[in-house]
C-alpha cells in the first residue's frame, strides 16, 4: 500500500510566545477528501501553509509524497495546489493572462484544452479577456482554485474555499472538488461550514488549540459519537411522563405535545417504543433525527474545553 | 533550474509596467526632458561649456543616472509592495521558483525598465546634442550594474515597506538629493570648496561622472571610481537582497 500523500511528524509552529500548532501528527492518505475542521485560531491555515510553503515549522517534518517540503521544495510545491483564504488578484491582468502566468511559475505551460476545462469548471469562460479587477467576489474566489489547479497538482489545499460564495455555486464547486477526487486528486479541505465538511469528506480531522483532537472517518465518527433522537408527538397534551419512559431518559417537550428519548450511539428505540405501546399514549408522529457533524464538532471541542478547564 | 518560471515572472513583470506606459514610462521622459529643456537648451546658452563639453551634453548623463536608478528602484519596489498588498505574493511564494529566479526575474524586469527609459532619455537629449557616444559598451555595463542595484535595492524597501510612502522614501529623499548634489548640473571642480567636498563624499557622483566619460570622453573624477561604485552597489544589494528574500522576513511565516 503506497504511503500517505502528506505527512506531518511532531510540527510545531510558534510566534514568539504563542504556540500555532504543537507537536501536530497527520496523516493524508491518496485520494481521499479530508476535512480540517476547527474554530477560529485553531491552526488549521497555519498547518496547510507549513505543507504548501508559505510558513516555515519551527519544529518537525512535513513531507509531501515522501518528500520533506523544505529540502525538497520544487518537487513538493508542483505537487500541491493551494486555495488561499484571502482573495487575491492582480488588477493588471485578465483572467486567461493570470491562469497562463501561474501556470508558468510551476514551470507548466498551460496548454488550451486545460486552460478550456478549467475555465469553464469554475464558469470563467465568459470572463477569460475581462481584468480581473472586474470580477465579482465569487468569481475571484473561483479564479483562486483555477490557479492552484493550472499545474495539476497532486494535492489541493481548499483553505475555507466557498466563504462568501452563494449557495448554487458552492453546491457546484462541491461536484467539481468531487470530480477531481475521482480522478485521483487528494484533497484536504479547511471549512466553517460543517455542512461543507459533511458534504465532502472521506475523513475528518478536528483541531484546537494547534493540536489535532481527533482524526477519523466522517460516517464512522457519526456512527461512534453520534447518537439519535426519537421524537413522539402526541394528539394530545399530557401532563407527566409514564415511569417506563422516565426510566429511559425520556423528556416532556413543546409543553406536553411532545415526547423526545435519545439513544447512544448504536443504540435502538425498541424499550422506548414498547414502552409507549404499553403506555397507551395518543401518538400522532413519530420521526428520528441522527446527530450531524456539528453536533459531533461542538461535542468534541466542549470535551476538550471542559477537559482544559479541569 | 526553472527556467520557464523565470522567464513568465520576467515578463510579467515587463508587462506590468508596460500596461500603464503613461506613468511608467512617460512621465520619467517628460520630467527629465523638463529638466533638459530648462536647464540645458535655456541656461546651457549662457553657460557654454563645463571642461571643455557643451553644457547641455554636459547634463545628458547625470539626467540619464537619474532616470535609470529612479526606474529601476521603483519598478521592483511597486511591484513587489502591491504583490504584498493585494496578496499575490502567495501566488510565488508556494511556487517552485527558488530565491535567486524570483530575485533575477524581479531585477531582469527594473533593470529592463531602468534601461528603457534610460535609452530614450539618451535619445531625446541626442536629438539636442549629438549621437555620439565615446565609451557604449562601458556606458550600457554601467548602467545595468546601477539598475541591477538599485532594483535590488527596491526588492528590499518593498519587502520591509508598511506604506507607500515607505517605497517612494528612498527615491524621494535619498537618490534625488544626491543625484542633484552628485554633479549632474555642475562640475565638481569649479564648486565651492564644502560643495566640492560633500559632492566628491557622494558616490553617485562616482556613477554620473564615470556615465559622462563614458559618453562625452571627459570627466571630473578617474572613470574607475564610478565602475567600482557600481560594483560594489550591485553585488551588495543584490547580495542583501538575496539573504533578506532567503530569510522570510516579513513575506514568509
Amino acid at each position: 500500500m503506497p504511503g500517505p500523500v502528506v505527512r506531518l511528524r511532531g510540527v510545531s509552529k510558534r510566534y514568539g510566545g504563542f504556540t500555532a500548532l504543537d507537536r501536530v501528527d497527520l496523516d493524508v492518505d491518496q485520494g481521499e477528501i479530508l476535512a480540517l475542521l476547527g474554530p477560529n485560531g485553531a491552526g488549521k491555515t497555519t498547518l496547510i501553509s507549513i505543507v504548501a510553503g508559505l510558513v516555515r515549522a519551527s519544529a518537525g517534518e512535513a513531507s509531501v509524497l515522501g518528500r520533506d517540503v523544505v529540502r525538497d521544495y520544487r518537487f513538493t510545491r508542483r505537487a500541491v495546489g493551494l486555495v488561499p483564504q484571502e482573495v487575491n488578484f492582480d488588477p493588471f491582468f485578465s483572467v486567461e493572462e493570470t491562469l497562463h502566468f501561474q501556470a508558468g511559475y510551476f514551470g507548466v505551460r498551460l496548454g488550451a484544452d486545460r486552460l478550456e476545462e478549467i475555465l469553464q469548471a469554475l464558469e470563467l469562460t465568459e470572463k477569460r479577456h475581462a481584468n480581473t479587477r472586474s470580477l465579482s467576489g465569487g468569481m475571484k474566489r473561483r479564479l483562486l482554485i483555477g490557479k492552484a489547479l493550472v499545474h495539476e497538482p497532486r494535492v489541493l489545499f481548499l483553505d475555507e474555499p466557498t466563504a462568501g460564495v452563494d449557495v448554487r455555486l458552492r453546491q457546484q464547486l462541491w461536484a467539481y472538488v468531487r470530480r477531481l477526487r475521482a480522478r485521483g486528486t487528494t484533497v484536504v479541505l479547511t471549512t466553517h461550514y460543517l455542512e461543507e465538511a459533511e458534504a465532502l469528506a472521506d475523513r475528518v480531522a478536528v483541531i484546537d488549540r494547534g493540536r489535532i483532537l481527533l482524526v477519523e472517518g466522517k460516517d464512522r465518527l457519526l456512527e461512534r459519537q453520534g447518537g439519535k433522537t426519537l421524537r413522539i408527538s402526541l394528539t394530545a397534551p399530557i401532563a407527566s411522563l409514564p415511569g417506563a419512559l422516565l426510566a429511559l431518559g425520556a423528556r416532556l417537550e413543546d409543553g406536553g405535545g411532545a415526547i423526545d428519548v435519545d439513544a447512544p450511539p448504536g443504540g435502538s428505540f425498541g424499550p422506548a417504543l414498547a414502552a409507549l405501546a404499553e403506555a397507551g399514549l395518543p401518538v400522532g408522529d413519530v420521526e428520528t433525527r441522527r446527530a450531524r457533524l456539528e453536533d459531533v464538532f461542538v461535542s468534541i471541542l466542549g470535551g476538550d474545553a471542559g477537559k482544559e478547564a479541569q | 533550474m526553472n527556467l520557464l518560471g523565470v522567464q513568465t515572472l520576467f515578463v510579467k513583470e515587463v508587462r506590468r509596467f508596460l500596461r500603464v506606459p503613461g506613468q511608467t514610462l512617460l512621465s520619467p521622459l517628460i520630467t527629465t526632458s523638463l529638466y533638459f529643456l530648462v536647464f540645458g537648451w535655456s541656461l546651457g546658452s549662457r553657460i557654454q561649456e563645463v571642461d571643455g563639453v557643451p553644457y547641455a551634453r554636459f547634463i545628458l548623463p547625470g539626467l540619464i543616472v537619474l532616470g535609470v536608478v529612479t526606474n529601476a528602484y521603483l519598478n521592483s519596489a511597486s511591484s513587489l509592495f502591491v504583490m504584498k498588498l493585494q496578496g499575490t505574493v502567495v501566488d510565488l511564494l508556494v511556487s517552485p521558483l527558488s530565491y535567486a529566479e524570483i530575485l533575477g526575474a524581479f531585477v531582469a524586469a527594473a533593470v529592463a525598465r531602468g534601461m528603457l527609459v534610460g535609452g530614450i532619455m539618451w535619445i531625446v537629449g541626442a536629438l539636442f546634442t549629438g549621437f555620439g557616444v565615446a565609451h557604449p559598451v562601458l556606458a550600457l555595463l554601467l548602467l545595468v550594474a546601477v539598475a541591477a542595484g538599485f532594483a535590488a535595492l527596491g526588492f528590499m524597501t518593498a519587502t520591509w515597506a508598511g506604506s507607500f510612502e515607505q517605497v517612494n522614501f528612498l527615491p524621494t529623499f535619498v537618490v534625488t538629493p544626491l543625484t542633484f548634489l552628485g554633479g549632474v548640473f555642475y562640475s565638481a571642480s569649479m564648486a565651492p570648496p564644502a560643495l566640492r567636498w560633500l559632492t566628491r563624499s557622494n558616490p553617485i557622483y562616482y556613477l554620473v561622472e564615470t556615465l559622462r566619460w563614458s559618453v562625452t570622453g571627459r570627466a571630473d573624477a578617474p572613470p574607475e571610481a564610478g565602475f567600482a561604485v557600481a560594483t560594489v552597489l550591485a553585488a551588495g544589494a543584490l547580495l542583501a537582497a538575496y539573504g533578506l528574500l532567503r530569510s522570510g522576513w516579513r513575506l514568509r511565516g
